[in-house]
């Protein structure tokens, strides 16, 4: 009994410490932690994510995990223990960042996913998720419009090890592979990289000159599937299809040279997150688990509403 | 027949060994305009790897490669695009596409000089001074360009990448330049002699005279232009500059100066030798496309064909 009074003791006086510790008025300071600053798109995230929680008074600093766990987890660690009370988290892997969110967890600072999402239903404290496999599903479907159900195409994946490769890939098979008559010549990666999804796509040109369309796993590699096609003269005739909402490629499908692509919205992710870290101090609890924020089709009908002045 | 050619010719046989099984599975491989394709997708990788055979042939080594091709890149995509403007004294300086062009590869050459002028000053390893430049360089990148891509660069500077002279794409032509000059000073000149000695023994080098520090400077300064070359050749190409262009490139050029029978311990090696060995990973990439193979695959077969050249390299040189 004895024992256990001291044990309960113990935990009391620890929970007293780190309650302590917080005590005072001092603000709370906000971490963004965000899969790689390598990217545009994700550079777009990562200081949407930061002004925002500025916005709402908080201090805010920026973590790039370089597309790699292992530092991901370093930078937990790091900013866990220089007493961060919240995190705006983009993970760099469905399954690896989960261990890495527990630890925050267990020292009580809430995460907060954006845009890709972690395989658990109770680790981070809410999710905002672009939906990217039901945004590729849109884009499957204009796909087969634009194409009349038949023909010879090809599909330029991302990087191989990564989860929106395939959650894009799969949402866009699973309405193109519903018509026998389109027929998948080749399927190559071309790393998320402009300059590699162009030098794929002259190959692959070799192989089959009479694509009639190719669709790319992100906006990069359409506009480097453009450039090739166009160096090849077959621009016209050869439909692209991107994914992201790059402001190139929304200008070239004005321009009626790119097919469609799907808007992604890092702004309304970021803010998202921001403001239910700002409402987590203020004392709720109860997130919602899985916040969709929409992918919205962009073709020549309405890129004029996504163009930036 | 000598060591050198036969070893040379080792390489080169292994080159038309993998063209002619493409040729058999692919009838589309051994068409001009492909042909053309693998040339032109080759030039950037050979211009670095040039660079890299003369830093490979003193025993060292340059992994920023990569990254000064990437703020190469981005300060001539920028200066292109929006100049220079001193706002203090209401000056505003424009760049034509060869002021753009020069200053990149001035800034090639600078980062190039500071590996060299790191390792020789304050004798730190090049494979330390050099991973330290690769990631100060795309830190450096990411500053100029604020992680966006810089595009649309004007029709002239777009020519450089994808124009075509005398019924050749012009990029080739600026890797076949680069590479006979690299000849000559490697063949040719007391300059290429003196990086020879100093990867066949540095200290017998010093001992005779050689300024060995002065060499080591102007090799990583060499190195860091060809590698600039390669970024305009890149952002040319894509009439953009991508702030994560040139990822991993080190590897592919590491991978071709050894393929092409470069001693990593320095002193042996040729320039021709790496062009062969960037040839062999250009036509392998274009193979395994034009195949179809699954991209999980090709990574395994491009490691496994490095791992070949080494050893009969290696085999070559236990039975002299």
């Amino acid at each position: 009994m004895k024992k256990i009074k001291f044990l309960l003791f113990i935990i009391l006086a620890f929970g007293a410490l780190s309650c302590g510790k917080k005590g005072d008025d001092e603000k709370p300071k906000v971490a963004v932690v965000i899969s790689t600053l390598n990217n545009p798109w994700f550079v777009v995230l990562a200081e949407a994510a930061a002004e925002n929680a500025q916005k709402l008074g908080y201090e805010t600093k920026i973590f790039d995990s370089q597309n790699n766990p292992a530092t991901e987890s370093d930078n937990f660690e790091n900013l866990i223990s220089s007493g961060y009370d919240a995190i705006l988290f983009n993970p760099t892997d469905a399954d690896g960042s989960i261990s890495n969110i527990l630890k925050a967890k267990e020292a009580g600072v809430p995460v907060f996913c954006m845009d890709r999402e972690v395989n658990s239903n109770d680790a981070a404290t809410a999710q905002i998720l672009s939906d990217n496999y039901s945004g590729c599903v849109e884009i499957g479907i204009e796909f087969v419009k634009a194409l009349g159900g038949k023909g010879k195409y090809v599909e330029i994946i991302g990087l191989v090890g990564d989860n929106n490769t395939w959650a894009r890939s799969g949402g866009f098979h699973s309405v193109v592979d519903k018509f026998p008559d389109l027929q998948m010549v080749a399927q190559q990666s071309g790393d998320f990289d402009r300059n590699k999804a162009m030098e794929v796509l002259e190959t692959i040109m070799q192989a089959n000159p009479d694509i009639e369309a190719v669709f790319c796993g992100n906006d990069a590699m359409a506009l480097g599937a453009y450039q090739a096609l166009q160096a090849a003269g077959k621009a016209d005739r050869v439909k692209v299809f991107g994914f992201d909402g790059a402001d190139e490629v929304v200008e070239k499908i004005d321009e009626g040279k790119i097919v469609a692509t799907g808007m992604q919205h890092p702004l309304v992710m970021a803010e998202y997150a921001a403001r239910y870290a700002d409402e987590y101090f203020k004392g709720k609890r109860d997130f919602p688990q899985r916040v969709p924020v929409e992918v919205e089709l962009v073709v020549k009908e309405n890129a004029e509403r996504f163009l930036k002045k | 027949m000598n060591k050198e050619l036969l070893k040379k010719s080792q390489s080169l046989l292994a080159l038309f060994a993998l063209c002619l099984v493409i040729t058999l599975l692919s009838d589309k491989f051994m068409t001009t305009t492909n042909l053309w394709n693998v040339l032109r997708q080759i030039s950037v990788n050979v211009c670095i790897s040039v660079g890299m055979t003369l830093v490979v042939l003193m025993a060292g080594i340059d992994l920023s490669v990569g990254s000064v091709l990437a703020f190469s890149s981005a300060v001539c995509a920028g200066l292109l695009k929006s100049g220079l403007e001193f706002q203090s004294f209401d000056l505003f300086v424009g760049f034509t596409v060869l002021g753009g062009v020069l200053v990149a590869l001035l800034v090639g050459l600078l980062m190039g000089l500071f590996n060299g002028f790191v390792i020789t000053k304050f004798s730190i390893p090049p494979f330390v001074a050099t991973l330290a430049m690769l990631t100060i360089a795309r830190g450096a990148t990411m500053l100029y360009t604020k992680g966006i891509p810089i595009s649309n660069l004007g029709s002239s500077f777009e020519f450089i990448g994808s124009g075509w002279l005398l019924g050749i794409p012009l990029p080739v032509w600026i890797s076949l330049i680069v590479v006979l000059v690299m000849v000559f000073v490697t063949k040719k000149t007391t300059f290429g002699r003196y990086i020879y000695a100093i990867g066949g023994n540095e200290k017998a080098a010093f001992l005779s005279g050689i300024n060995v520090n002065r060499v080591k400077l102007w090799v990583y300064g060499l190195a860091g232009t060809m590698a600039a070359i390669g970024g305009v050749l890149v952002t040319s190409r894509l009439n953009s500059a991508q702030p994560n262009a040139g990822v991993s490139y080190e590897l592919d050029s590491i991978a071709a100066v050894v393929i092409g029978g470069t001693s990593l311990s320095g002193g042996v090696g040729t320039v021709t030798g790496t062009v062969i060995g960037a040839a062999i990973i250009g036509v392998l990439n274009n193979g395994l496309v034009l195949l179809d193979v699954s991209p999980f695959w090709q990574q395994v077969v491009k490691g496994g064909v490095i791992l070949l050249a080494v050893i009969i390299d290696r085999k070559s040189k236990g039975s002299k």
